[in-house]
């Protein structure tokens, strides 16, 4: 039998069910989690006994005994109806972001995978922890839901394919209560060509493939890995940045080869670069020398799994005082003040990406490592037709007017 | 042209009476068209289904295993739970197991083998999570 908290009871019963064994006893208690207070535990396990002995000793009932065997087999067509209509089935079947989606006709659908040479029952990965197989369709389907244009499919395979390689701890992030989100850095000549923002307002809403990429992933966690909020998901406060967490490097403005080229990949290669974060802080340096900035980033502790954002202005006052990347980064090792955990800096606990509009701010995202987890860099496989998809859909872009 | 204007404002609305009353404002005569949309929602392979096993009796003279992980409340519980099923049950024995992880799959891990060797030695397990 299980116990756990009466707040985690759905969560234990999901995960039971997912392995297999839907008839597990599960109790709840009343102990506040992470208890440290030796009182309420007594409280609570005094409350719990009874129930504790009886899961242990009351027999089993048929269905505990030999639970039947589950058979899911999803309707392709699973709804008709105006676009309210469909926005409001969706929302109550607990498939969207809250926001409204776009309807995934089979027309849109198809016209979604004009982006990959991928078949469309081609199975991508099968994401944990529903197991739910990512189709090249279903990636589609929510891509579509997002308002993705074409061109970002490639880009979103290779971020399912990102999120299933078990160094990311995909399964422990997504469904953590520490509300981490996962955190896509997108490099080489994809950027351009789907128009990425790299630039001012890197992090905020109004690109549309910034915005849409980081949707799609949030609604391919829900739908396909089957990660639903206060039921897989236990993140305690959760976080807006699962909404879309998607920059671009830089690159056209920074001094320094490009991150997938720090991760073993040719500069001309289109990559992704993915972790979760759960904070994202920005600062000013006190100097704006280069040892100011280069101690201002030390000083934002990227330890356990960080991306320090470099803006391109401070990139190249590093560069031009002689600072390659490697400097910086040996820089920042040696001057990091300890973390809480007092443990050492490595090398492997963070990236430097440069990214941002002008001005001075600088920016640290933050995960958690100690899981077997890591950066997962992953090479985006561009479709035969990629030239004239691009030709199709570059010119979307917003085109301010002055006032 | 004011007549075809006409005829179109005509239309626009009796579609708008169509769908009769909305529930949120920004319902137009754009919610007569029908959409037939895909399911986002992912198929799984079937998982075999396997039952839990039988119950003890009685917890007298019995082993019980006690699970625990790293979040700090488990250890105490652990610790509670084991003195009261020795003041209720005297002739029981209790028998501690700490993942080194919360987030790890013992049976695949390093430590299989031992986790393995503790499952088979207890007569139940209660599993805490300390959340």
């Amino acid at each position: 039998m299980v116990l756990a908290n009466r707040g985690f009871v759905k969560d234990a019963q999901a995960a039971a069910s997912v392995k297999g064994m839907p008839g597990l006893r599960i109790l709840g208690e009343s102990v506040a989690c992470e208890s440290t207070v030796a009182a309420d535990i007594e409280a609570g396990v005094d409350a719990a006994m009874p129930e504790i002995i009886a899961a242990l000793t009351k027999p089993l009932t048929p269905s505990e005994k030999s639970p039947k065997q589950k058979v899911e087999k999803p309707a392709r067509i699973i709804f008709k109806g105006s676009n309210q209509e469909v926005n409001h089935f969706f929302y109550g079947k607990g498939w969207t972001d809250g926001l409204p989606i776009v309807p995934p006709t089979e027309k849109a659908v198809a016209a979604m995978m004009a982006g990959t040479d991928l078949p469309a029952d081609q199975v991508v990965a099968r994401m944990v922890p529903k197991l739910g197989k990512a189709t090249v369709e279903k990636i589609a389907v929510n891509a579509v839901m997002a308002g993705a244009l074409p061109t970002y499919m490639p880009v979103l395979i290779a971020a399912v394919q990102a999120l299933a390689d078990p160094k990311t701890r995909f399964d422990v992030f997504q469904t953590s209560t520490g509300s981490w989100a996962p955190f896509f850095a997108i490099n080489g000549p994809v950027r351009n060509d789907i128009n990425i923002n790299c630039g001012s307002g890197v992090f905020s809403p109004g690109n549309m493939a910034n915005a849409a990429i980081g949707r799609a992933v949030g609604l391919m966690v829900k739908n396909i890995a089957g990660v639903r909020k206060g039921i897989e998901d236990m993140g305690v406060l959760g976080n807006p940045e699962k909404y879309s967490l998607v920059l671009g490097e830089y690159e056209e403005e920074s001094p320094w080869e490009p991150l997938h080229v720090d991760f073993g990949l040719r500069k001309e290669d289109s990559a992704l670069t993915v972790f979760f974060p759960n904070s994202y802080s920005q600062t000013i340096p006190a100097q704006t020398s280069a040892q100011g900035i280069a101690e201002r980033l030390a000083s934002m502790s990227p330890y356990s799994l960080s991306c320090l954002v470099v803006i391109p202005d401070h990139a190249q006052i590093l560069s031009s005082e002689g600072w390659s990347k490697k400097r910086l980064r040996e820089f920042i090792l040696k001057n990091a003040p300890r973390g809480e955990m007092r443990r050492t800096l490595n090398d492997e606990d963070f990236i430097v990406v440069v990214a941002g509009g002008p001005g001075v701010w600088m920016a640290a995202l933050k995960s958690s490592g100690g899981f077997g987890n890591s950066f997962v860099t992953i090479k985006i496989e561009l479709p035969r037709n990629w030239d004239k998809l691009v030709a199709k859909y570059k010119a979307i872009v917003p085109n301010y007017e002055s006032y | 042209m004011h007549k075809i204007a006409a005829v179109l404002v005509m239309i626009v609305l009796s579609s708008s009476v169509a769908t009769g009353p909305s529930p949120t404002p920004f319902a137009s005569a754009a919610s007569d068209i029908q959409y037939e949309v895909l399911s986002p929602w992912a198929e799984s392979d079937s998982i075999p289904q396997r039952g839990i096993s039988p119950r003890l009796e009685n917890l007298a003279g019995k082993k019980i295993g006690l699970f625990i992980n790293t979040k700090r409340a488990a250890k105490p519980m652990a610790a509670a739970i084991a003195k009261r099923l020795k003041e209720k049950f005297p002739t029981s024995e209790t028998s501690l197991f700490a993942s080194p992880l919360s987030t790890v799959i013992l049976k695949d891990s390093k430590d299989g083998d031992k986790f393995a060797a503790w499952v088979k030695s207890v007569n139940a397990v209660v599993l805490l999570v300390g959340d």
